[in-house]
C-alpha cells in the first residue's frame, strides 16, 4: 500500500517537473520573442547602423576622473577624446582634440595648441577654459580621494595657464618623460564638459558629456548603454547611427548573444570558448594584450629574502612549458616583463632558464626546507584566464625538486586584501598597462606601495634606474635604461614572468573595419555593418 | 528464555525454528531486496578501490606532466589527463578514499553528537529539551549546503574541516530522530522498572533507551553518508575542499567545467564515480530502512 502510495506520488512529482520546465521553455522563447523586435525594429538599413556590444560587466560610471575600471572605459572612449589619442594599432601618441604641442626645454611645461570649432554635446565650445577646469578638478587642491587615476595621470602638474582661446600651457614641477603618454589614457584624460560638471555637481557619471564620435543616450541599470552619433563630430563622423553597450556576465551567454545575433561583438572570452565562436560562424579577434601575468616572490620574508634561494626556486620552473599547456595559442610567453610591443622591451634579457637538477642541488646547498606558502585568486583574470591553475602547475614542478607548497586562493577582492597584508612567500598577480610606456610597467618593483608592488621589493639602485627612466627623453637612451632595469630584477628573480595574455574578442562577420585596441578599448566611430546579411 | 516453538509455513508443514534475533530477521530481509544488494556490492567495491588504491592506481595521482595535459582517454590513460597532465583514472581511484572518509567519518561525528544531544532532549525534557531543540531547529532551517559552506569559510580549507563542517550542519537530524524515539518509550516499563531498581541517567539512557532506538539512527546514518559525500563534492566542486593537488571528485568536477565543450571526459569520470557512491548508500539506506520496519517486511 505504502509503495502504490510512493509510486503515485513520485509519477505526480516527475509530471509536474516535466510540464514545470515545459511551461519555462515556453517561457523563454516568448522572452525572446518580444526581445528580437525592440533591436530589429527600425528598418533593415537602418538596424544594420545600429552596433551591439555585449561587456561581461556593467561600467562603475561615466566620468573619466571618477573610474578606474576597463568596462567603463569602453563606453567612455566613444563618448568622450582627450587633448591626445593612441594609434590605432599601438600606443604611439597622435593628436586629437590639441592639434599640436611643444614642450619646454627643460621639460618642466607643455603648451598644447588646441583644435578649434569643437563644441562638447551640449552645445557648449571646447576650449583653454574647459581644458584648465578638467584637469585642476584633478589636481589639488580640488582634487578628491576617489578620483582612481588623477594621480597618476597629473602626477606632476603643477598648474595649468589659459594663454588665449586656443592656446594653453601646463607645468609640471617636474619633467615626466611619460606625461604624454599619459593625456592620451582613456581614465582621467579625457575632456569632460565644463557646464555639465558645473550642472551635475562636478561628477557626470551618469550624465556623459564630451566632444566625441557618439554622445549619451540613456543607461539602463543591469541591461544596457546606448549611444547615438554625435552628427556635429569634428572629424569625421562615426559611420554606425547607434552603439549599444549590453552587460552580460556570464561567459558562455556572452556567446550564445553572439551566436543569437543579438549582439555583434563581445569581449572578455577565453580560449575555452573560442572553438566555440568559430564554429558558430563567428570571427576570433586576437591582438597581442598590453598586460604581463606574473608570480612574485615575497622578498621581505626570510628566506626569499636572499636572490640564490629565489633563483634555485625558478629553475624548478619550466615556464614555456606551462604557458603552452595552459594558454595554448592565446598567450605569449613572456621573456620580459614588458610586452613586446612596448619601448624598452629588448629580447636579449635573460631569463632564469628551467634546470631542475640545478635547483634541487641549490636549494639543498642553500639549506632550503621549507613549506612555501602560496597566495592566489580564483577568478579568471584578463592577463590569466586559468587562474589557480597556474598556482598548481608550480606547485607541480616545485614538488618535483622536493619542495612543499600550500595553496590558499581567494576571490579577487578577498585577494587584494591578502596581498596587502602580506602573509605569503610568493603570490600571483598581473598588470594591465595603461599608456604604453615601459615605467607603467617597471615601476611597479619600485613602487612602495604593496598593493602594486607585491613582491615588495625595494632596491635603492633598482629604484635609481627607475628614476633615470621618467626623467630620460624617449629614444633608445631611455629604452636603454629600462633594459637595464629588466635585466636587474630577472637576475635577482624578484618576479618569474609568465605570460601576456592575448585580448580575444569577436565579432559577427557582418561587422566592418573591427579594431580592439591594445589597452583594451574599443572605438566604434569607423565601424558598420554590412547591410545585407 | 530460549525455547523453540513451532511454526506453520506456507505450506502448510510444520517446522521447528529457532527465535530469530532481530538482526538476523532484519539480514534475511535485507538480503532478498535486490537493490539493497547491488548498493553492498558497490560499496565493498568502493572500500577495496579506497583500501588498496596504491597497487590499483597506474600512475601517482599527483604527478603532473604538462606536456601531456588534456590528453582524451587512451591506452595508457584510461580516462585521458586532466589540465595538469595528471592522469584520471588514478585521480578518481585516490578520490574514493577522500569520499568514503569524509563521508563516515563526517556521519560518525554527527551520529555521536547528534546522539547525546538528542537524548539529553528527549530524556531530560523541560528547558533542557526546549533550549537544545530550538536550537537544533535554528540550524535545520539553514539549508545544510550553505550551512557547510560558512563553516569552511570561517575553518578554511582541508579535508578534516571539511569532515567538521559536513558533520555539524547533519547534528540536527540525528539529534531529532533519536529525541523522537526516546520520547515515545521513555515512559514505558521497562524504563520506569530500570529507574526504580536505582539506575542513575546515564546507564538508563545507553543501557536501556539507545538500543532501541539504534534501527532508525541506523537508516539514518547510511543515508546520511551518501548525503556526505554529495555535500563533499558540492564544497570541493566550490573550491572549498581539499588542499591541491588532493584528488577529490567534486574539486575535479569543479576544475574541469570550463572545459565541458572541449574535453568533456575531465568532467564526466568524476561525476559518474560520485553518482555511484551516492546511488550505492541510497540504495542501501531503503533497503535498511525497509527491512527494519517490520511493516514492510514481507
Amino acid at each position: 500500500m505504502k509503495k502504490t502510495l510512493a509510486m503515485i506520488i513520485a509519477s505526480t512529482l516527475a509530471l509536474s517537473m516535466l510540464t514545470g520546465c515545459g511551461g519555462n521553455a515556453g517561457a523563454k522563447s516568448e522572452g525572446t520573442k518580444t526581445e528580437s523586435p525592440k533591436t530589429e525594429e527600425p528598418k533593415a538599413d537602418k538596424a544594420s547602423q545600429t552596433l551591439v556590444f555585449a561587456q561581461g560587466a556593467e561600467p562603475r560610471g561615466l566620468d573619466p576622473a571618477f573610474v578606474d575600471d576597463g568596462e567603463s572605459s569602453k563606453v567612455i572612449v566613444n563618448i568622450y577624446e582627450g587633448l591626445l589619442a593612441y594609434e590605432k594599432d599601438s600606443t604611439e601618441v597622435v593628436p586629437a582634440l590639441a592639434e599640436s604641442w611643444e614642450k619646454a626645454t627643460d621639460g618642466l611645461s607643455y603648451t598644447f595648441k588646441l583644435r578649434q570649432g569643437v563644441k562638447f554635446h551640449d552645445g557648449t565650445d571646447f576650449n583653454a577654459e574647459a581644458v584648465k577646469t578638467n584637469i585642476d578638478r584633478q589636481i589639488p587642491p580640488q582634487r578628491k580621494e576617489d578620483m582612481p587615476y588623477a594621480s597618476f595621470v597629473f602626477a606632476d602638474v603643477k598648474d595649468v595657464e589659459v594663454i588665449d582661446d586656443a592656446n594653453v600651457k601646463i607645468n609640471l614641477t617636474k619633467p615626466n618623460s611619460a606625461f604624454l603618454a599619459n593625456l592620451a589614457m582613456s581614465l582621467a584624460a579625457p575632456m569632460v564638459s565644463p557646464k555639465a560638471l558645473e550642472e551635475n555637481d562636478g561628477n557626470v557619471n551618469k550624465a556623459p558629456v564630451g566632444t566625441g564620435p557618439f554622445k549619451f543616450v540613456s543607461w539602463n541599470p543591469a541591461e544596457d548603454i546606448v549611444l547615438e552619433r554625435n552628427e556635429e563630430y569634428w572629424g569625421e563622423k562615426a559611420k554606425a547611427q547607434n552603439v549599444i553597450f549590453k552587460f552580460i556576465p556570464d561567459n558562455s551567454a556572452r556567446i550564445v548573444a553572439l551566436k543569437n545575433g543579438e549582439v555583434d561583438m563581445i569581449d572578455g572570452i577565453d580560449s575555452t570558448g573560442v572553438d566555440q565562436i568559430e564554429a558558430d560562424g563567428n570571427v576570433i579577434y586576437n591582438v597581442p594584450g598590453m598586460n604581463i601575468n606574473y608570480m612574485a616572490y615575497n622578498v621581505s620574508r626570510k628566506p626569499f629574502d636572499n636572490p640564490a634561494v629565489r633563483v634555485a626556486l625558478t629553475k624548478a620552473i619550466n615556464v614555456p612549458e606551462l604557458v603552452t599547456a595552459l594558454y595554448g595559442d592565446y598567450a605569449e610567453l613572456a621573456t620580459t616583463i614588458l610586452p613586446t610591443f612596448i619601448p624598452g622591451y629588448s629580447k636579449d634579457v635573460k631569463q632564469t632558464a628551467y634546470d631542475p637538477e640545478a635547483a634541487k642541488a641549490e636549494l639543498t646547498a642553500a639549506g632550503f626546507n621549507q613549506t612555501i606558502k602560496m597566495i592566489v585568486y580564483n577568478n579568471p583574470r584578463p592577463y590569466n584566464a586559468r587562474n589557480k591553475a597556474l598556482a598548481e602547475a608550480i606547485q607541480s614542478y616545485f614538488s618535483k625538486v622536493g619542495v612543499n607548497v600550500t595553496i590558499e586562493d581567494y576571490d579577487w577582492t578577498t585577494y587584494k586584501d591578502k596581498v596587502i597584508a602580506g602573509d605569503y612567500d610568493i603570490c600571483f598577480y598581473g598588470w594591465i598597462g595603461d599608456n604604453g610606456d615601459p615605467d607603467n610597467f617597471l615601476n611597479l618593483l619600485a613602487d612602495q606601495n604593496p598593493a602594486l608592488n607585491v613582491a615588495r621589493f625595494n632596491d635603492p639602485a633598482f629604484n635609481e634606474i627607475i628614476a633615470q627612466g621618467t626623467s630620460t627623453e624617449k629614444g633608445p637612451e631611455r629604452d636603454a635604461i629600462y633594459q637595464k632595469a629588466e635585466q636587474y630584477v630577472a637576475d635577482l628573480a624578484v618576479w618569474v614572468p609568465v605570460s601576456h595574455a592575448s585580448n580575444l574578442s569577436a565579432h559577427s562577420p557582418s561587422v566592418q573595419n573591427y579594431s580592439y585596441h591594445a589597452t583594451g578599448n574599443i572605438f566604434f566611430k569607423d565601424m558598420y555593418k554590412e547591410a545585407a546579411k | 528464555m530460549k525455547t523453540q516453538k513451532a511454526v506453520q509455513t506456507e505450506n502448510g508443514s510444520i517446522a521447528i525454528e529457532k527465535p530469530e534475533s532481530q538482526f538476523k530477521q532484519m539480514w534475511y530481509a535485507l538480503i532478498q531486496n535486490k537493490a539493497a544488494v547491488a548498493g553492498m556490492i558497490i560499496i565493498i567495491f568502493l572500500i577495496f578501490l579506497a583500501v588498496f588504491a596504491k597497487f590499483i592506481m597506474p600512475y601517482d595521482p599527483n604527478y603532473a606532466d604538462l606536456a601531456i595535459n588534456k590528453q582524451a582517454p587512451s591506452a595508457a590513460h584510461w580516462f585521458g589527463t586532466d589540465e595538469q597532465g595528471r592522469d584520471i583514472f588514478s585521480r578518481v581511484i585516490d578520490g574514493t578514499k577522500i569520499s568514503l572518509s569524509v563521508g563516515v567519518t563526517a556521519v560518525a561525528f554527527a551520529l555521536s553528537l547528534g546522539t547525546i544531544f538528542g537524548a539529553v532532549a528527549g530524556y531530560k525534557g523541560g528547558k533542557i529539551d526546549t533550549v537544545i531543540m530550538r536550537f537544533m531547529d535554528i540550524m535545520l532551517s539553514i539549508p545544510d549546503i550553505l550551512l557547510a559552506i560558512t563553516f569552511m569559510a570561517a575553518l578554511g580549507r582541508g579535508i578534516d574541516k571539511a569532515v567538521i563542517a559536513i558533520g555539524i550542519c547533519s547534528i540536527p537530524e540525528y539529534a531529532r530522530i533519536v529525541r523522537g524515539s526516546i520520547l515515545s518509550i521513555k515512559d514505558s516499563e521497562y524504563v520506569q522498572a530500570a529507574k526504580v531498581i536505582g539506575n542513575n541517567d546515564m546507564r538508563i539512557i545507553f543501557k536501556h533507551i539507545l538500543p532501541n532506538v539504534l534501527s532508525p539512527m541506523i537508516v539514518r546514518a547510511t543515508l546520511g553518508i551518501s548525503t556526505a559525500v554529495l555535500n563533499t563534492a558540492a564544497l570541493g566542486f566550490l573550491g572549498l575542499g581539499v588542499q591541491p593537488p588532493a584528488a577529490e571528485w567534486g574539486d575535479m568536477l569543479g576544475r574541469a567545467r570550463v572545459f565541458i565543450f572541449e574535453a568533456p571526459y575531465m568532467l564526466i569520470f568524476p561525476g559518474i564515480a560520485i553518482t555511484i557512491t551516492v546511488l550505492a548508500f541510497n540504495l542501501l539506506g531503503d533497503g535498511l530502512r525497509d527491512a527494519f520496519d517490520p511493516k514492510a517486511r514481507k
